[in-house]
């Protein structure tokens, strides 16, 4: 009976290409993410340092999502468990409601290789590998040809506004390219959900605001999620939500309404660390 | 918006399973690793020099000295005289100087063993960087294995291949110095040459070549595709 009724929303929906399952399991959670007490400690030559303290997170399907916070307040350990490349000490990480510490090698690769694109505060682009060749290898971890593979990784790169660089090495691109690579390649196998650990950390403001201009459209072109990490309140202004990360802790959440937003840059961020 | 939510899929498939990453097939995984080593041949010629050095250097001191041996063996009771008196066969008659190739031979397996797995070990922990990258992206860890297993195959079977070709090279003219192209009347060099432990020297250095090279890259690779990905990203060397 309730098989029946799901797939009856689905048609009504006008969902069509999804199982009945898949179906199921979207209809009984909107989150996509969702992280229950995340603590992780470090040890440091005999010190402890408290990286999180407890975080609880949810991120609801096409939300973009700013997690903000001084240095060292825990943003990247926090992506990391979240992106499944760290292990938390206690707490949970669910994706599409799934635990993924439960998941096994093969499992989580295919979580890191479709589901997530990851951006990195270092770019992390393969030195001595094109633009393209860059982009493409997502897509051929995926098992895709190299031919198919090729044209995909041109046509996002495309864009991303690189069509005249693609077969450029990445020492041969600008910051704001380099990051424009790495946004592509993030794309590769139609993530969705993008983790970018301050994507816009190296850049100046107005490469940074391209990037997040690129974060933002793909939010509302495509209904990807986007969780961002940043410590400048000027890259704000896509945010649906701004988390403020203190020490390991969420000490504030704010929904777009509550930002004061001024031509395309959020004005007066600084108060959300009051 | 709800038309374009489809291209996402869900962690869990139709049947309510997990999605599972797949093992690309061999071709794949060859295409990939023979992209690698052109993409960085300037780095990759610089380590295999490393190989074709140790292998030349082995199977010069290896076959220069059977080549002697057998020159000294097999020669006629006449040449062998004369060759003895001209102080050519000083090497192998002197105790000492016995004792000294036998050391050569020993250190230049040595200078090969230790040079290759330092050369591969580099080249390898030079790129931790990017294979904790390349976890990230989805690559399983018995991907990033393969891959290091066939790199360093061709490589060590490029770098072995010209190594012993340097190797015999000298070997060979360091005897047609020696004796020249006639040892005595009617008794020429090449008719002497011991082809058959020739032939097995190449085997043995091939062998230990390749085996050295395959063993230096594959330890660290499979250290390194074993650690968590932000372990990987985050080492220095
Ligand atoms: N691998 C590690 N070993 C030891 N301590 C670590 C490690 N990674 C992070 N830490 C510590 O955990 C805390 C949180 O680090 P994290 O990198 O998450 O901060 P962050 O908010 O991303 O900072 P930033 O804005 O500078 O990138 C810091 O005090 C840091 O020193
Ligand atoms: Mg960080």
């Amino acid at each position: 009976m309730a098989e029946e009724q799901k797939q009856n929303t689905a048609v009504a929906n006008g969902d069509q290409g999804k199982t009945d399952e898949e179906q199921a399991k979207e209809l009984l959670s909107s989150h996509v993410v969702r992280a229950v007490g995340l603590t992780k400690v470090y040890e440091m030559g005999g010190e402890k340092v408290h990286a999180l303290r407890g975080v609880d997170l949810t991120v609801d399907r096409g939300e973009y999502v700013s997690i903000m916070g001084p240095s060292g307040s825990g943003k990247s350990t926090l992506f990391n468990m979240i992106g499944g490349l760290d292990k938390p000490d206690t707490g949970e990480v669910f994706i599409d409601e799934v635990d993924i510490a439960s998941l096994d090698t093969f499992e989580l690769a295919w979580l890191r290789c479709h589901k997530i694109g990851y951006i990195f505060q270092t770019f992390n682009l393969i030195p001595v590998a094109s633009a393209l060749e860059n982009v493409m290898m997502p897509m051929l971890f995926a098992g895709m040809s190299q031919a198919d593979a090729q044209d995909k990784a041109a046509d996002i790169l495309r864009k991303v506004g690189l069509e005249k660089r693609l077969l450029n090495k990445p020492n041969e691109l600008s910051g704001g390219q380099q990051q424009r690579v790495a946004c592509a390649r993030a794309l590769a196998n139609d993530p969705a959900i993008i983790l970018a650990d301050e994507p816009t950390g190296n850049l100046d403001l107005k490469t940074g605001e391209e990037i997040i201009r690129i974060l933002g459209e793909l939010k509302s072109e495509f209904g990807v999620t986007v969780i961002s990490a940043t410590h400048d309140h000027k890259m704000l202004a896509a945010s649906d939500r701004v988390i403020v990360l203190t020490d390991g802790q969420i000490t504030k959440i704010k929904k777009r309404s509550e930002l004061k937003i001024q031509e395309g840059t959020i004005e007066g961020g600084q108060d959300l660390f009051d | 918006m709800a038309t374009q939510r489809q291209n996402h899929t869900s962690l869990v498939d139709r049947s309510g399973q997990v999605r599972r990453q797949r093992q690309l097939t061999g071709k794949q995984v060859l295409l990939m690793a023979w992209k690698n080593i052109t993409v960085r041949m300037g780095r990759s010629m610089l380590v295999t020099s490393g190989i074709v050095l140790a292998l030349a250097f082995l199977t010069y001191i290896m076959s220069s000295d059977a080549i002697l041996r057998s020159v000294l063996e097999n020669a006629p009771p006449s040449v062998k005289e004369t060759l003895s008196e001209s102080g050519k066969f000083a090497v192998l008659e002197d105790a000492d100087a016995q004792i000294q190739t036998r050391w050569m031979v020993g250190l230049a397996l040595l200078v090969s063993f230790v040079g290759i797995l330092n050369a591969m070990l580099l080249s390898v922990t030079e790129r931790y960087a990017e294979i904790g990258t390349m976890k990230c992206l989805g690559a399983l860890d018995s991907l990033i294995v393969r891959l290091f297993l066939l790199e360093s195959f061709f490589q060590g079977i490029a770098g072995t291949t010209v190594g012993i070709l340097i190797g015999l090279l000298l070997a060979f003219t360091e005897s047609l110095f020696g004796f020249g192209w006639t040892v005595a009347e009617g008794v020429p060099l090449m008719g002497l040459v011991p082809w058959n432990g020739i032939f097995s020297i190449i085997g043995i250095a091939m062998l230990a070549g390749v085996a050295l090279t395959v063993a230096g890259a594959l330890y660290p690779g499979w250290r390194a595709a074993k650690m968590k990905p932000v372990e990987a990203m985050r080492a220095q060397v």
